[in-house]
């Protein structure tokens, strides 16, 4: 058969839209990224070349954004990794039925919207009627979880572990399912104990199921948006601002396009360094 | 054997203990939602103390001020819409580039799956803009139709019609059937699992939409339930217990979607790998 132009009309309808909204704004938004393009004022957009990046380079807020971004990934993404492992654990180790309902208990809370639960969290943790001072106050804490610079960020984590465990659990899950039963049954013939099975045989065989959800993870946690917006709008002191937010503030509460799309292809960039270390890193493991 | 079902005992107590962190919170928002409000903004115990339904008819009794069924409305049709759209535009183009022989095919494919790595975000402010000059901000069409551009579709189910038999598609074409015909009669039957999942995901995915409604979007009526209900923490700052009953409320639909559909959506999550 020789290859027939006339296949690509099944084709058109998805390349059509690719092209109108994913490859046309990603170059359009490149090239918004060299213009200060300013919606709302009388400034005329006018190229400036790589000035929206310098100007990035040297503003305290990306800074600011930028280190609270990198403190959310730094303290969300092996905490979830590791609670996440210890979760499908302990599934795998529940036989038959039960395994189904703990493992939808855990999915629970990942059915509550971002906004859902931002709300319910941060009447958890208001200071003076939340639920968890409710609870402390008798042992003599109160904790000032959300206006306090040192709190703030470890309770957005908190919540962000509640909302998103399940996932990586049923991931994880599932990847242990995928061990053969054979090789377990033959380490224990051969006299291994089961502490040796975990991290001499499951551990490994385990490795690029872990190594692509903290991937996943870390990409994630890079865009972390919603459950800041809802829980503390970045504060106290914009301590909690992300990247993502100051982007979404640039463009539109200020309306700086040209900035704002600059400061996406940084985020871009930023995502693509730590996902090429990693991934690097898989493979000089592995060798 | 004993010290297996000891084993599987405390597997099982680990997990109940466990399980409390994520099921708790979710109890208390019920729980408030029939707490009056001064129970709520000082604490008095878990359970209310006076059983009220005053936050839920004050929430669905008010639909000029909180039209919740109304974005209610707009989730539903927003999501189907996208799912609908996502699934037909992708099978489609998987199809194509996994079984016919096109001219540019691996050029095609490869800058479909390039884009997978690409944030969302970063198409934020042009695609704003585009649908400022279509003029399609503040209608559902501003989230409907660039959802469809997006690669993961395709990817996904290029994979698995490549792991379709070519025999069948072949005895379909010596037996006449038209191309456009041996895809409904002979691949969508097939391929409905990897189709259901590529559904709900999307589905999922475009209920829980938070920035893109947020940027979007611009009248109340207009809405869909997150954003609607993120609005409350800013016009109904101090009534929690308007804004808990309106949050359990938009949660239902979702609660009885998942115990219906539970196992296609976790077998789908774990097959994929793939979590917002």
């Amino acid at each position: 058969m020789k290859p027939r132009a006339s296949g690509w009309i099944f084709a058109a309808p998805y390349l059509t839209l690719f092209t109108a909204f994913v490859v046309g704004p990603l170059l359009f938004g490149f090239a918004l990224s060299l213009f200060r393009w300013e919606l709302l004022s009388n400034v005329k957009p006018t190229f400036v070349g790589f000035e929206n990046y310098a100007e990035a380079f040297r503003d305290p807020y990306v800074h600011q954004a930028l280190g609270a971004t990198l403190r959310f990934v730094w303290m969300a993404v092996p905490a979830t990794i590791l609670l996440a492992l210890v979760i499908a654990t302990g599934l795998n180790a529940v036989a038959g039925k039960r395994q189904g309902f703990w493992r939808a208990c855990i999915y629970v809370p990942h059915l509550l919207t971002v906004s859902v639960a931002g709300i319910l969290w941060r009447w958890f943790y208001n200071k003076e009627f939340g639920i968890l001072n409710a609870f402390l106050r008798p042992i003599g804490i109160e904790i000032p979880w959300l206006s306090d610079v040192a709190w703030a960020m470890p309770a957005i984590v908190l919540m962000t572990l509640w909302w998103t465990l399940g996932g990586p659990s049923v991931v994880l899950l599932s990847g242990l399912q995928n061990i053969p039963v054979s090789y377990l049954e033959a380490a224990s013939l051969d006299g291994a104990t089961p502490t040796q099975r975990y991290f001499r045989i499951i551990l490994p065989l385990l490795r690029p199921v872990l190594l692509f959800v903290t991937v996943m993870h870390v990409i994630g946690g890079f865009q972390v948006f919603g459950q800041v917006y809802m829980i503390t709008r970045g504060g106290p002191e914009l301590s909690t601002r992300s990247l993502v937010q100051y982007i979404y503030e640039t463009a539109f509460n200020n309306y700086r396009m040209g900035y704002a799309a600059a400061l996406s292809w940084i985020l871009f960039a930023v995502i693509a360094i730590f996902t090429l270390v990693q991934f690097r890193l898989m493979r000089e493991e592995r060798s | 054997m004993n010290k297996k079902s000891l084993r599987l005992f405390s597997a099982e107590v680990a997990m109940g203990v466990g399980s409390l962190f994520f099921v708790i919170p979710c109890l208390l928002l019920v729980l408030a939602a029939f707490k009056p409000d001064s129970e709520i903004v000082k604490f008095q115990g878990i359970l209310p103390k006076q059983w009220t339904l005053a936050n839920f008819q004050e929430v669905l009794g008010n639909p000029e001020e909180i039209p919740l069924l109304r974005w209610l409305l707009n989730s539903v049709l927003i999501s189907l819409s996208t799912a609908t759209l996502v699934l037909t535009v992708s099978s489609l183009a998987a199809w194509a580039m996994a079984r016919l022989r096109l001219p540019g095919k691996p050029l095609v494919y490869r800058t479909v799956l390039a884009t997978l790595m690409v944030p969302g975000q970063i198409l934020l402010v042009p695609i704003y803009l585009l649908l400022n000059t279509l003029g399609w901000l503040d209608t559902p069409l501003a989230l409907i139709v660039p959802a469809a551009g997006g690669a993961f579709g395709v990817f996904m189910l290029h994979q698995f019609f490549l792991g379709i038999p070519k025999d069948l598609e072949e005895a379909a074409a010596l037996d006449g059937c038209s191309r456009m015909s041996t895809f409904i009669n002979v691949i969508v039957p097939l391929s409905r699992a990897p189709m259901a999942t590529l559904f709900i995901f999307t589905f999922v995915g475009s209920w829980n939409d938070f920035l893109g409604p947020l940027v979007f979007l611009d009248s109340l009526e207009r809405y869909t339930l997150p954003v609607g209900i993120a609005l409350f923490q800013t016009s109904y700052f101090t009534e929690y217990g308007l804004t808990l009953a309106a949050s359990l409320l938009c949660t239902l639909p979702t609660f009885v979607a998942f115990m219906i559909f539970q196992r296609q959506i976790i077998s789908g999550m774990a097959a994929s790998g793939m979590k917002e």
